[in-house]
């Protein structure tokens, strides 16, 4: 057992579902995920290499990084579990599954090409939750999100096969943006962590999937990505930049769109944000940040789109515009979303305080003035868009008249534990910093501190009820917010179309001349065979010609 | 009867809200408070911090739902 990869017992499991009858499925995926936790009892080092054509890949390793996002990781796995008891769609509960034990197996890959292995296992199986949304739109979106989650593999690939090339080193390790491979990889992360401009997959496909689909998303490929980063580029600058514009620029897409769901995909952009500036900054004081922030935020975040996956479940939509009231008929989930909201909020005694004060502290002991008020701003951007919105709309906000149940008992009980959590760590901090890769003495409950934030919050939800008073906060209305996918859903097929349209024109043209020529000159008519017509809008199509661009970069790259 | 719980809920809340304003902006001027950057130690800063942050950000959303909003079904 100690040799066994974490992870693969759940990949394992995940493969003989089917076989399994309906009513133990849950209980013998809990039990994968106990074995695979098993594996954190073995403390650090190199557990699994593998010779292979001469060259050693490290398959498991464990060290005081991988420790706090494999504990958070195989929580996160159980909490799903127990939300999605329900579940009855195999598809969906094998993806699932599989999916959080590839993530895992990424946390503890040694090398760039077992990560590439696992980051693409977790890409392919969470594609199919997506899919499992199973609607017309969860299919499309699911295509576009398995391309651009490819695309991202693909550019690790390149980076590794041309590091292995340059240095002759394969194995995970400090890396800067100084080498052609180092941007690649970067760049590989970047898509995963949704940098800004490259984000648009997120808000495009989490909110497709179904409501228990949506919460296993939210935990492991952009948090895998923050865990390959904070181990590969910590204290490269750039990212305190490229963080602090994530923390902010998601905010204003967060205020008008109507889709809760939606909403916090934004958020989720936007929490990812302070994690990389944790990782730019690079102290040991910031990089604790981060993983304390991954940590709590993997579960209020999960908390929260459990609550508004509850709604969905009941009322069959998430969309602010028909919401409001509920929390007469859905008082138990009402409560745990606004313990969700409030530690996102970062509302002292809740986990997001305990955490984002490392991150803060860590840029005020840099001096980082600018950036220490970009993310002060953005504080007061979480509040507003999942502290109020989300629980405002969906739960109070208007009386409407739609009788609703509450959410089902094993629903409830995920969300009651993850708001346990919440509430736990926020009041015993000391249990989550002992986990952290460095040990520090912090204390985040000073006077001036919750005094501060306090401040901050509260003014801030008074100017919440300053606008209701005057009916200056914009109300829902029914609409899509374009986001930075438009770029290739609109875009680029509306150049792409009629670029192709006359391609496919003078081509047939050609053929026409052709067929005359063969006539005159040989007599009998030979036909040739008709190019079929692009269609440049389908995925399939896309993904053909960015994959294409990218081999090419590769072999430019090498040359 | 049900509209009214929602309304006397509201009042409530915006009562408390104010009445813990004033307790905030009235502990500054106890203790001096400390932080990382002199500004912030500025009496009330973090609340008319905040207070500007939310009006902006709202306002700068609804601005942006002119060049950002599309139907419903844009993309179908």
């Amino acid at each position: 057992m100690t040799n066994m990869i974490p992870g693969l017992w759940m990949i394992i499991t995940s493969i003989f579902l089917p076989l399994i009858p309906q009513y133990l499925r849950q209980p013998v995926m809990l039990l994968s995920v106990a074995a695979s936790a098993s594996s954190l009892l073995n403390g650090f080092g190199v557990f699994v290499e593998w010779e292979i054509l001469g060259n050693t890949l490290i398959l498991y390793q464990a060290d005081n990084l991988t420790l706090p996002f494999a504990l958070i990781f195989h929580l996160a796995s159980v909490l799903i579990i127990i939300y999605a008891w329900h579940n009855k769609n195999l598809m969906e509960n094998m993806a699932t599954l599989a999916y959080a034990g590839a993530a895992i197996g990424a946390l503890h890959a040694g090398d760039f090409f077992s990560l590439f292995i696992w980051m693409e296992s977790t890409a392919l199986t969470s594609a199919f939750i997506v899919f499992a949304g199973n609607t017309p739109s969860a299919r499309s979106s699911a295509m576009r999100y398995l391309i651009i989650q490819v695309c991202s593999g693909v550019l690790l690939l390149i980076g590794a096969s041309l590091m292995t090339l340059q240095t002759g080193n394969y194995l995970l390790t400090k890396l800067d943006l100084s080498n052609n491979f180092g941007i690649f990889i970067f760049l590989a992360f970047g898509i995963k962590a949704a940098f800004p401009l490259l984000n648009g997959w997120l808000q495009d496909s989490y909110p497709e999937s179904s409501p228990t689909g949506t919460v296993a998303l939210s935990a492991f490929t952009t948090k895998l990505a923050i865990y390959a980063l904070a181990r590969t580029f910590p204290g490269v600058d750039t990212l305190i930049w490229i963080g602090a514009i994530m923390t902010v620029f998601p905010v204003f897409f967060a205020v008008i769109e109507n889709d809760l769901r939606r909403v916090l995909s934004f958020s989720l952009n936007n929490q990812l944000g302070f994690m990389v500036v944790g990782i730019g900054i690079g102290t040991e004081l910031s990089l604790n940040g981060t993983v304390a922030h991954a940590f709590v935020h993997i579960i209020y975040k999960a908390l929260l789109f459990m609550s508004m996956g509850a709604v969905l479940h009941r009322v069959g939509t998430t969309k602010a515009s028909e919401l409001g009231g509920l929390y007469k008929y859905m008082p138990f989930t009402t409560l745990f979303c606004i313990i969700g909201a409030m530690s996102i909020s970062a509302f002292p005694l809740f986990s997001g305080f305990v955490a984002k004060s490392l991150i803060m502290s860590a840029l005020g002991g840099q001096g980082l003035i600018l950036i220490y008020f970009v993310l002060f701003f953005a504080s007061a951007g979480v509040l507003e868009h999942s502290g109020i919105k989300i629980p405002y709309f969906a739960f109070f906000a208007h009386e409407r008249k739609m009788k609703v149940q509450e959410a089902p008992f094993n629903m409830l009980l995920a969300m009651g534990i993850a708001a346990f959590l919440c509430i736990g760590i926020g009041i015993f901090p000391k249990f989550l910093y002992s986990i952290l890769p460095y040990s520090v003495e912090y204390q985040p409950y000073t006077l001036d501190h919750i005094v501060s934030q306090l401040q901050l919050l509260v003014f801030a939800i008074l100017a919440f009820l300053f606008l209701v008073k005057f009916r200056l906060y914009p109300s829902e209305i029914k609409s899509t917010v374009l986001n930075t996918d438009w770029f290739y859903r609109k875009m680029l097929p509306g150049i792409g179309k009629p670029f192709f349209q006359s391609l496919h024109f003078i081509t047939q043209k050609i053929y026409f001349i052709l067929n005359l020529l063969f006539e005159f000159f040989i007599g009998k008519s030979k036909k040739f065979a008709n190019l079929s017509y692009f269609k440049v809008t389908t995925p399939s199509f896309a993904a053909t010609v960015l994959i294409t661009i990218l081999f090419v970069m590769l072999i430019l790259a090498v040359i | 009867m049900s509209k009214n719980n929602l309304k006397t809920f509201a009042k409530y809340f915006i009562k408390i809200i104010i009445l813990i304003s004033i307790l905030l902006v009235g502990i500054d001027f106890t203790f001096h408070r400390h932080a990382y950057f002199t500004l912030e130690e500025i009496y009330g800063f973090p609340a008319f911090f905040g207070f500007v942050s939310f009006i902006f950000i709202v306002l700068v959303g609804k601005w942006l739902r002119k060049i950002l909003m599309r139907k419903e079904d844009y993309y179908d």
